[in-house]
């Protein structure tokens, strides 16, 4: 919301600078985001009367010319435009001028003849046609007779307003108005609010007798026409194209730019038809019909629906209520007789229309976030005035007004004692009266207890937190500064914790940094191809689809974390970084059914990956972290799809329900991804291990008998595991069983293809000191059974 | 015979003095005290001796064997300790030699300052809870007084699955969950991702915050300036302040922004504050007791505070990142830095 400093002045004394002014609606809650001088770039730039011109005698386009400051003396000055003449009253930059376009004035010699300075053309001042005639020119602007010379082109031109560039919360529809902000800024200074002029003179003939309304939605709670007639269309005075300018609206003619300048200055849109073009002289405030089609002052036409309100006459509708109005029946120069029209819309009404077909106007900004019953009728009134003030027309008597009831006006009851309980500093109740009264609320305070009366166009305002609100931003939330509350000093001590989850996820994640791996931060959105290039055919295929995405590449929720990192080793080749090992820690996202109709099942993983370690480096660093917690589990062969069959396992318990998955990227998917084929990958779903999340341990006292160690090596086929060579040799030791351990793998042309020899340290130890023959005993049963299991034969 | 003796014993001096290896060191050993040694030879021309002077020449006789025994133990010692010093002078290896396959990783930055976020109100009595992602419209917009259609919900643009189901655009979604389940007093912190239909320099589609909430009896402005100091000393350093700006959000009455002193310049206006001296960080304020009502909390007897902000953009003030993308890049030469 733009409004202007001398526009406020019209409402409320200022003594402070625009500056400090700035300063205090921040401080209040209406920040002021940008605080624009219109004449920042004017300094040095004053009205001449050019007296005299020559030819350059060295130039065949340059003209040297004669130009009087007034009182402030001659200066000469050398240029190539066209349009100017000898007696033309033109701005003048001189040295030091630094202009809008960045261009910075100084003396200079043009093909030897000094030039003291530039006429500006209308562009360089920043302003156009509809500021002043003359300004869209191509060349320079040329000025009034009556300007002043040697007078600044800002105070010439009335280029010396400072423009507020207000951010309006959504809470605050009232703010979008010049007097709503000056409202406030009545409240920080405790400064009178000076009331708008309403008064206007009417003429005997009734409104009522010419137009009538018809209200036949409940989108519309009140609608206001009054008519004016005799109506001369015109360029509208200085002093209001110069106010519109500077708030960034155009003028087309006095009673669009009247009717801009209440929206501006009340916060209520209004809009004004061409009486003629009214068919019936009624007015009928209805539902679209389904496809009605309206051609607007966009030039564009639109096809409506039922949801969308409209204003027509007996035939067609003339305006999309609250949004734009129609070409038909708009303002033209040969306008004689205009219906204004104030009307209050629903602002759910007006929000979807002006998003469904994507206009969006200065009214309908204000429609959406919310226009007050009473704000219809102050418009209209400000209007009116305005209408008469200028001299734009005959007013008839009477406003025709349909509206449903009246609102009542809020009243508010809560004690000072609560206020301050809110805010946990206390306020003295002179201050609470005198900043709730200064913001319109009425108010009372007796014993303690606060009764107030909430002013129409505060409908956010309704119960004790929004007054203590009112209070302190006024009051001034540096009171705070000085606060030095005790940690919850009043409130009950709670005990803090981390949940399950966040408590295994750090201890997972360590475990990894511990082994070298990097923590990667990952969108879980996707492209809806991954499944594809990851190689899976199960539901996983089955994604979340974002309607309103960005781009295709993050438009789908993940269902499997591979894809991210594999992403990133791409990522991470593409710039010469081949040795990467990284984790991501997120959710995968699986839909019960598409379209969604509830919500999907999200699963927290751990993902890794690694450029850089084999199978067997790998999969101490997932069993590092699976390990974190107390599964029990064993590996058997993964079935992943993006994994290589042959190089991958899966974690399960001894049900066979999978924990986790790793190994070797199928080649397939590594050429997908362009990774490099060694590529290992793993995943562990971090939920189905939070059952697991306490590991507990049952400590056995330590034999006082030595153990005893015997090495075997075994020959067996490649096929023949460690896992089940390793279970076959505890087994047969029995209760005497300690430790065993692979120490040796060999193989050669000796031992013949398809075959390994495999050693393996076995240590003994029972609650006594072993013979020798108990232990050669047990010997013999171990490999008694590996041959027998496994075909073994001692190497 | 006592006039040898201690010639003998000055010439042992003398010639110990004159030891520089064990090699005559044992060689020296073996000339006056090994068996066939000058010391025995004395020994046994004792018998010549008269026996009343036995004793006093055989006192005299060990006393010059303990001085040459102690003399060579001496010797001996530092011998040993030489050829000690000779053999660890050898064994010198290359310090620096990088031990392969045992080098730390590093969590993420935004992970860190999660982890310390986190354990700060774990400490100051938080419970941490999590919410899903993908949440109902409800949860996200309705519960905390964003009805459909109305003005406050074009503060943030918002990623739709369904008319009614979205990925969640703040954690405050967790709020009305935690107060339709839990029993007040609590107090919660909801870490979790966001998603916002925006992405420039300073704007990600999905970026991080951190929600938290405290219902109790006797809650005000006040104690959440206190613990929103305590939060932000712990993350930025002990000379941190703030301070309140007024705002709106529609599920907190009163409303603040909450500005925190610059942590480059603690104040004083640099370029990273654009010399403000302040970086505007959260937004907080009373729960609005319309939300409270509507999640099932009575608000004539319970208030709360609630505040929230963004992770990444602390991360990134923390760590002197200035684009929030390179944090989702996973380039190894920008993870490593946080070794």
């Amino acid at each position: 919301m733009k409004v202007t400093y001398k526009w406020l002045k019209d409402f409320v004394d200022i003594e402070d600078s625009a500056e400090q002014l700035a300063e205090k609606l921040t401080n209040a809650g209406l920040e002021v985001e940008e605080l624009i001088f219109q004449n920042k770039h004017l300094h040095h730039v004053k009205v001449g009367k050019i007296i005299k011109i020559q030819k350059h005698p060295d130039a065949d386009k340059l003209q040297v010319c004669q130009v009087s400051l007034g009182n402030e003396g001659n200066v000469q000055i050398i240029t190539a435009a066209t349009n100017i003449f000898e007696g033309a009253v033109v701005p003048v930059s001189l040295p030091g001028a630094d202009l809008v376009n960045g261009v910075k004035i100084q003396k200079s010699k043009l093909r030897g003849v000094e030039s003291e300075g530039m006429f500006c053309s209308g562009e360089e001042l920043g302003i156009d046609d509809s500021y002043i005639d003359g300004a869209s020119v191509n060349g320079i602007l040329i000025l009034p007779n009556d300007f002043v010379l040697g007078q600044n082109i800002d105070e010439a031109l009335g280029l010396d307003d400072v423009i507020f560039d207000v951010n309006i919360t959504p809470n605050r529809p009232d703010c979008m108005s010049v007097i709503g902000i000056a409202r406030e800024v009545c409240a920080i200074y405790g400064k009178p609010f000076k009331k708008p002029d309403f008064k206007y003179i009417t003429i005997a003939e009734r409104a009522c007798d010419k137009i009538s309304v018809e209200r036949k939605s409940g989108s519309c709670s009140r609608y206001m026409a009054a008519v004016i007639k005799n109506v001369k269309i015109q360029k509208s005075p200085d002093w209001m194209r110069r106010r519109l300018f500077a708030v960034g609206i155009k003028s087309i003619n006095n009673i669009v730019d009247a009717t801009n300048y209440v929206l501006i200055e009340m916060g209520q849109p209004l809009h004004a038809f061409d009486k003629s073009k009214i068919e019936g002289n009624t007015i009928i405030v209805r539902d679209a019909f389904e496809g009605e089609k309206i051609s607007v002052l966009n030039h564009n036409t639109y096809s409506l629906s039922k949801s969308d309100l409209v204003i027509a006459d007996k035939n067609k509708a003339l305006v999309i209520a609250g949004v734009i109005g129609g070409t038909d029946s708009c303002i033209n120069d040969n306008t004689t007789s205009v219906v204004i029209e104030s009307a209050v819309f629903d602002l759910k009404s007006v929000r979807l229309t002006s998003k469904k077909i994507g206009v969006r106007t200065d009214s309908s900004a204000r429609y959406e976030k919310g226009v007050y019953f009473g704000s219809a009728e102050q418009g209209i009134k400000r209007m009116l005035s305005l209408v008469c003030q200028l001299g734009m027309g005959d007013i008839l008597s009477g406003i025709v007004d349909k509206f449903d009831e009246n609102p009542m006006q809020r009243k508010i009851s809560c004690t000072c004692k609560e206020i301050d309980e809110i805010l946990g500093v206390e306020i003295p109740q002179e201050d609470i009266k005198r900043i709730l009264n200064g913001l319109g609320v009425e108010c009372q305070i007796d014993n303690g207890i606060i009764n107030a009366k909430v002013p129409p166009y505060r409908e956010d305002l309704e119960n004790g937190y929004d007054l203590s609100e009112e209070i302190i931003r006024i009051y001034g939330y540096d009171v705070y500064d000085n606060v030095k509350t005790r940690l919850f000093e009043k409130s009950t001590v709670t005990e803090g914790g981390l949940d399950d989850k966040t408590a295994l996820e750090r201890k997972l994640k360590n475990a990894l940094v511990y082994n070298g791996f990097f923590e990667a931060l990952n969108y879980s959105l996707c492209p809806p191809d991954i499944c594809e290039k990851l190689n899976i055919q199960d539901n996983r295929r089955f994604m979340v689809k974002i309607a309103n995405p960005i781009g295709e590449e993050i438009s789908c929720l993940r269902t499997c974390m591979a894809h991210s990192l594999l992403s990133n080793v791409a990522y991470n080749f593409s710039v010469g970084n081949k040795l990467v090992d990284l984790f991501d820690a997120g959710r995968t996202y699986a839909p019960n059914s598409l379209p969604l109709t509830d919500l999907p099942a999200e699963s927290n993983w751990i993902s890794l990956i690694s450029t850089t370690k084999d199978f067997a480096e790998f999969k101490a660093c997932v069993l590092a972290a699976v390990e974190e917690s107390g599964l029990k589990y064993h590996l058997v062969r993964s079935a992943q799809p993006f994994l290589h069959p042959g190089v991958s396992a899966d974690i399960v318990d001894e049900n066979g329900k999978v924990y986790a998955s790793f190994g070797q990227i199928h080649p397939v998917v590594a050429k997908n991804y362009g990774v490099p084929k060694s590529c290992m990958y793993g995943q562990i779903n971090l939920d189905e291990l939070l059952p697991f999340k306490d590991k507990t341990f049952v400590v056995k006292p330590v034999s006082k008998f030595p153990i005893v160690e015997r090495d075997l090596a075994v020959v067996v086929k490649e096929e023949i595991s460690n896992a089940d060579l390793m279970a076959a040799i505890k087994s047969a030791c029995g209760k005497i069983f300690y430790d065993v351990n692979l120490f040796d793998i060999y193989r050669s042309q000796a031992l013949g293809e398809g075959y390994k020899s495999m050693a393996y340290n076995i240590k003994l130890s029972d609650d006594k000191t072993l013979t020798d023959e108990e232990v050669t005993d047990v010997m013999a049963k171990v490999l008694k059974a590996l041959k027998f299991r496994y075909g073994a034969t001692l190497r | 015979m006592q006039e040898k003796l201690k010639m003998l014993s000055e010439q042992a001096k003398a010639e110990l003095k004159e030891v520089k290896d064990v090699a005559s060191l044992n060689n020296f050993k073996v000339k006056y005290l090994g068996k066939q040694g000058l010391l025995t030879e004395i020994l046994r021309g004792m018998r010549d001796l008269p026996a009343e002077q036995r004793p006093v020449i055989g006192a005299l006789v060990n006393q010059v064997r303990q001085d040459i025994e102690n003399q060579t133990a001496q010797k001996q010692a530092e011998f040993d300790k030489m050829e000690l010093e000779k053999e660890l002078a050898k064994n010198f290896i290359d310090i620096t030699e990088p031990a392969k396959g045992h080098e730390k990783g590093a969590l993420h930055p935004l992970s860190k300052v999660f982890d310390l976020l986190i354990d700060s109100c774990v400490a100051m009595g938080f419970k941490v809870v999590e919410g899903p992602e993908v949440e109902l419209d409800y949860f996200n917009f309705e519960a905390l007084n964003i009805p459909k259609n109305h003005p406050s919900r074009d503060m943030q643009d918002t990623f739709f699955v369904t008319d009614n189901i979205l990925l969640r655009s703040q954690t405050s979604s967790v709020q009305a969950r935690a107060m339709q389940t839990l029993k007040p007093p609590f107090k919660i912190i909801s870490p979790g991702r966001v998603y916002r239909n925006d992405s420039d320099a300073t704007h990600s589609p999905v970026f991080h915050q951190m929600e938290g909430l405290v219902i109790d009896e006797n809650i005000s402005m006040a104690d959440l300036k206190s613990m929103l100091t305590v939060l932000m000393r712990r993350t930025f350093g002990e000379q941190t302040q703030i301070r309140f700006r007024p705002s709106f959000f529609p599920f907190t009455e009163p409303s603040v922004e909450v500005d925190v002193t610059c942590p480059s310049c603690h104040g004083e206006g640099c370029r990273l504050c654009k010399g403000t001296g302040f970086m505007e960080l959260l937004g907080a304020g009373i729960v609005n007791p319309k939300v409270l009502e509507e999640n099932g909390i009575d608000s004539k007897k319970y208030r709360g505070f609630a505040f929230g902000f963004g992770v990444d953009r602390v991360a990134m003030v923390k760590n002197s990142i200035s684009d929030i993308r390179s944090m989702f890049k996973n380039d190894i030469r920008f993870l490593k830095q946080m070794k």
